[in-house]
């Protein structure tokens, strides 16, 4: 069995375990031994990705690849049949360049961390636990365990932005942690009722005994179960319940009679129960991407967090939000996500402009970023919510390049606060004049996040917004205009770089004065080189050869759309037909 | 005469031939007397050896119950009495709780301070005696039985929580205790007084005793069972007869409290849970929906009460009880999913309570005793100065909230499953209401559980200076804190135990 994902998941925790026994003076050897945890976590991501086959058939349910697969809890509900969790791991395209991105800003958030001095085991145990479990999650396809990383995330995030943020530090931790618990709760809600819902057709065949104990069922023997199962004729006892991802995206996995499946004829507040369960766990997912009107927790914890956790939270955790929505909601109950289309993009356009107008406003340079990190969210739920070949894809390249272009930003924001320990856009003044280099890097990141052409952010928003702009004719999905409108947020997007850049960095250099006694306004240092160069590159090589990333994602997505669009329609109708007398 | 003669004869032959499967309750109770016993001398030796003898007499029921007699399922003690898998694991954890408690007595610097002077051994005396009671508890199935083993652990937690008399705190708790008590207790009694006269029955195992209830006039029933389930819901800590709760886990000792947050709570439930299961037989499940209202109303009461009142605590211990109110709840709710696997999954949950609230309370005596904390505040960079120790709070109290990776997780996670599918089962709306309801307050729980590791590592103090704790208690911290990991990552242990148990 190839172990490179388990491998790539607890590499990092390995490191941390290293990093727990290392007395506290050793404040050196600790930031080395988790640069060198991140740097492997990085190059398996890598290597992962060489080894990748974009070209690989998958549609949805199949075509996983690296797959690991150990039985983890199981036990018998008595009369109800039996529950099986499993330490289910594995990649796809729609994972792969996730698994990527988190390898190489995990390494660059280390590195950014170099500086800190206060608690060193405690963070950079705390930073290892996290990159953990953000890896885990992209690769997790059993619906428990993914839950189990997805919480895992919050309480190192909490503590990273309790102990180590800016002056505002507390309520901005509560306020990340009460957020995102509460979002996910929600999707524990669906977890649950999906898992008592669904069954794992190859280990009921093994409990019926069709076939040996460990042997691995053909496609004969998985459709026999399943259409046993839907006749009802397998009995209870039998029944093997599982939480892996893969069996939820089979309607016929659906135990009849349980309230998620599509004829299960249950409605609440008049919408059919799977709508609701959609919504739930869409809003789980929506406050983790983040979309308005949940997305207040984002400029706080931004704006308080240190840099590296910054660069982190933007770069990869926010990705999981959109992850999720790719990976579990839409497959899942792909009836729903076209039911409910033109809300998905409604509430991605929402954010493209509403997001947009608010960092127009900002005096604050990282809040500034934090809420155009909700704009380009935005994009990611546009695309998503076109269900086209272009918008799937380019909400998967929005969601990498916005983790590349993202990680820059906030290390530029980063570089200014730690010479003048401010970052209020008004303070500054002709940056340019005395610090060059990193001003050409500012200008870099700027455009690149702002969507010039020749940057990855340029393909992804092209890619999106050629996705919903088609959409009404390829699948029918998204009104005209949405797409219309969500074309002036990347006006606005120039507007607030510009002008921010404009004010900050050209004219007379000047400084506010109360800042000049503290501030050494000195240009980029090696480490700093070190991080920014690197993820420039990344952000023009994936602007100017797109097929780097979108040959080993293409494939997945459109099997992806064509599960949702396939699946989608004729659940639809289904569940309408039970519902509509 | 002959007659007569034949029957008690009968009655002794099967009070004998059931007194096999009682003999944890001997034991306990046969040390509670050679506690009181040896306490009459004055010898220093015999006193030192007094909470290690109630620790032998638990331990030795521990492993009775554990190896012990197979479980029979019929009745012993003229009906009184039912030793199944279901008592025996409810005794199984009585038992630990027991053992913990002493546990924590043992590193408690003002119970061992009791200890020096005067009536050292009736405090471990008291403690057999409780868990005695909750062990009877757990197997009564008649309401005569119940209320005897509730009023044997009543009179004992009444004098427990007046442990410290010297404290204004205790006395005040231990009066209300009482008052509140002796109160539920009469209203329980009175309410099982028309239950008999409705039923001419006392054993409420019996479809007869439902039968005759479905008969009879609806009003009785509804107040006659209001009363009885006042006096429960009192034990047990459920809104509305709550009350109590904070001022007595503001009085009493720290073990003391710890072991009310877990044993009668646990037994309260089992007693509950055997009037529900009652239900299990078809000819009167069909009328299980009324109390199912009720007894769902109940827990979402106690949900609502205890989550969103401890939010506005300012000291650990009453943030406790509050807490310790919405676990009842939770419990409660787990009765809800009647018709599914609900006992394993309740008895999972009440494992892993256990654990968790053991694990705490020892670290809030802690804190209390050597830190000095009265209040939240107190709690302020405590972390860093105690690194080992607030992490294993930081670790309970998670797992209080049900995060993941720890077993408060699973228990909750088992719960809800068990609700949703009785819902599938049932389409009761209620039970939804309650999925849901229970699973929002979670995110409102972590709210004020959060509140301490807040203060814990969050706040700084001016001193840094490292605080040193006592090897025992940190063993003590790791073994309560170990269970909570083993359980989240390998349930299937101790579930396919319980279903063993129970099968």
């Amino acid at each position: 069995m190839n172990l490179i994902l388990s491998g790539l998941i607890f590499t990092p925790l390995l490191a941390a375990l290293v990093v727990l026994l290392m007395p506290t003076r050793l404040q050196k050897p600790m930031k080395v031994t988790a640069l060198l945890g991140t740097l492997v976590q990085m190059a398996l991501s890598v290597l992962l990705y060489l080894r990748f086959d974009g070209s690989a058939p998958a549609n949805g349910h199949t075509g996983y690849q690296f797959v690991e697969k150990l039985d983890w809890i199981s036990f018998s509900l008595g009369s109800l049949g039996r529950f099986q969790i499993e330490y289910f791991v594995g990649v796809d395209g729609v994972s792969i360049s996730m698994v990527l991105l988190t390898g190489i800003v995990g390494v660059i958030g280390v590195i950014s961390s170099w500086t800190i001095n206060k608690n060193v085991k405690g963070y950079f145990l705390l930073y290892l636990l996290l990159v953990t479990s953000v890896m885990g999650c992209f690769l997790a396809l059993d619906f428990f365990l993914f839950y189990l990383f997805f919480e895992f995330m919050l309480l190192p995030m909490y503590f990273l932005i309790g102990i180590w943020g800016g002056p505002k530090r507390e309520y901005a931790a509560i306020k990340f942690f009460i957020y995102t618990l509460v979002g996910s709760l929600l999707i524990l809600i669906v977890m649950i009722g999906l898992y008592t819902s669904v069954i794992d057709p190859q280990a009921t065949a093994w409990q019926m005994n069709l076939i040996g104990q460990g042997i691995p069922a053909d496609a004969n023997v998985i459709r026999q179960v399943q259409q046993m199962l839907q006749q009802g004729v397998i009995s209870n006892a039998d029944i093997v319940r599982t939480f892996s991802i893969p069996a939820m995206m089979e309607p016929a996995n659906f135990i009849p009679g349980s309230l998620l499946h599509v004829l299960s004829g249950v409605s609440l507040f008049d919408l059919p129960i799977r709508f609701v369960a959609f919504l739930l766990v869409f809003a789980g997912f929506l406050i983790k991407v983040p979309s308005v009107p949940v997305h207040t927790w984002l400029p706080d914890a931004h704006v308080e967090a240190p840099t590296p956790i910054s660069v982190l939270l933007a770069a990869v955790l926010l990705k999981v939000g959109g992850y999720g929505l790719i990976r579990i909601v839409y497959p899942v109950f792909p009836d729903a996500g076209a039911y409910f289309a033109t809300l998905v993009g409604g509430l991605g356009v929402l954010s493209i402009i509403y997001g947009a107008l608010c960092a127009l406003a900002m005096n604050d340079l990282k809040k500034l970023i934090a809420y155009s990190s909700v704009s380009h969210m935005g994009f990611v739920l546009l695309g998503l919510a076109s269900l086209t070949a272009e918008g799937v894809n380019g909400a998967i390249y929005m969601m990498f390049s916005h983790g590349i272009i993202s990680a820059m930003l906030f290390l530029v924001v980063g570089v200014i606060y730690d010479r003048a320990h401010d970052r209020m856009i008004l303070n500054f003044r002709g940056l340019a004049k005395r610090m060059p280099a990193y001003t050409a890097f500012v200008v870099i990141a700027f455009f690149a996040s702002l969507g010039l052409p020749g940057f990855s952010g340029f393909i992804a928003e092209l890619l999106v917004l050629l996705g919903s702009f088609g959409a009404p004719e390829a699948t029918g999905m998204l009104p005209r205009w949405l797409a219309i409108v969500a074309v002036f947020g990347i006006l606005l997007a120039a507007a607030y770089y510009l002008w921010a850049l404009q004010r900050m960095f050209f004219g007379k250099y000047w400084i506010f004065p109360e800042l000049r006694e503290k501030a050494s306004i000195s240009d980029l240092d090696r480490r700093e080189y070190l991080m920014l160069v690197p993820l420039a590159i990344l952000a023009l090589l994936f602007g100017i050869f797109p097929h780097l990333l979108l040959d080993k994602v293409s494939i997945a997505v459109s099997g992806f759309t064509e599960l949702v669009l396939l699946n989608g329609q004729e659940q639809l109708n289904m569940v309408l037909s039970t519902i509509i007398p | 005469m002959e007659e007569q003669a034949a029957q008690l004869t009968q009655a002794i032959d099967s009070i004998i031939s059931g007194a096999g499967t009682l003999l944890p309750e001997f034991l306990l109770a046969g040390f509670f007397l050679l506690l009181v016993t040896l306490d009459l001398f004055k010898s220093k030796t015999i006193k030192r050896l007094l909470p290690w003898l109630a620790l032998t007499g638990l331990f030795s029921a521990l492993i009775l119950q554990v190896i012990g007699p197979p479980a029979s399922e019929g009745v012993q003690f003229l009906n009184l009495l039912r030793s199944d898998g279901l008592a025996r694991y409810a005794s199984i954890l009585f038992s630990v709780a027991g053992i913990s408690t002493i546990l924590l007595s043992l590193q408690n610097r003002k119970i061992e301070k009791r200890r020096q002077g005067e009536g050292r051994g009736e405090y471990y005396a008291l403690l057999l005696m409780l868990v005695l009671g909750l062990n009877l508890m757990a197997k009564s199935v008649n309401l005569l039985m119940v209320f005897l083993a509730i009023e044997v652990v009543s009179i004992a937690s009444y004098i427990l929580t007046l442990t410290l008399k010297e404290e204004k705190r205790a006395v005040e708790a231990g009066l209300k205790y009482v008052l509140y008590g002796t109160l539920s207790a009469g209203v329980m009694l009175y309410g099982m007084s028309f239950f008999y006269g409705l039923t001419g029955s006392l054993d409420y195992t019996l479809v007869s005793f439902w039968q005759s209830l479905l008969d009879a006039n609806t009003l009785m029933v509804t107040l006659a069972a209001i009363l009885v389930f006042a006096g429960f819901f009192f034990k047990i800590s459920a809104a509305p007869f709550h009350f109590w709760a904070p001022d007595v886990y503001q009085g009493a000792p720290m073990p003391v409290v710890a072991l009310f947050s877990t044993g009668p709570k646990m037994a309260g439930i089992i007693v509950i849970l055997r009037f529900v299961a009652a239900f299990g037989d078809p000819s009167i499940a069909a009328s299980f929906g009324d109390i199912q209202l009720f007894l769902g109303v109940a827990a979402l009461a106690t949900l609502a009460v205890g989550n969103l009142t401890a939010l506005w605590q300012r000291t650990p211990r009453r943030l406790m009880a509050f807490s310790s109110v919405s676990h009842a709840g939770f419990l409660l709710m787990g009765l809800m999913a009647f018709g599914t696997n609900y006992t394993s999954s309740i008895l999972f949950y009440m494992t892993v309570l256990l654990f968790m609230n053991f694990g705490l309370f020892l670290f809030l005596q802690m804190a209390e005793e050597e830190w000095q904390v009265k209040k939240l505040e107190d709690f302020q960079g405590l972390g860093k100065q105690a690194p080992f120790a607030g992490i294993m709070a930081l670790l309970y109290l998670l797992s209080l909230t049900g995060l993941p990776p720890l077993a408060g997780f699973m228990g909750k996670l088992l719960v809800f499953s068990s609700v949703w599918e009785a819902y599938t089962l049932s389409g009761q709306p209620l039970l939804l209401v309650l999925l849901v309801g229970g699973i929002l307050l979670t995110g409102v729980a972590l709210f004020y559980y959060i509140k301490i590791p807040y203060y814990l590592f969050l706040k700084r103090n001016q001193t840094e200076e490292n605080l040193v704790i006592s090897l025992s208690n940190k063993l003590l911290l790791v073994f309560f804190g170990l269970p909570l990991l083993v359980l989240f990552f390998k349930p299937d242990l101790l579930l396919h135990w319980i279903e063993k148990l129970l099968a």
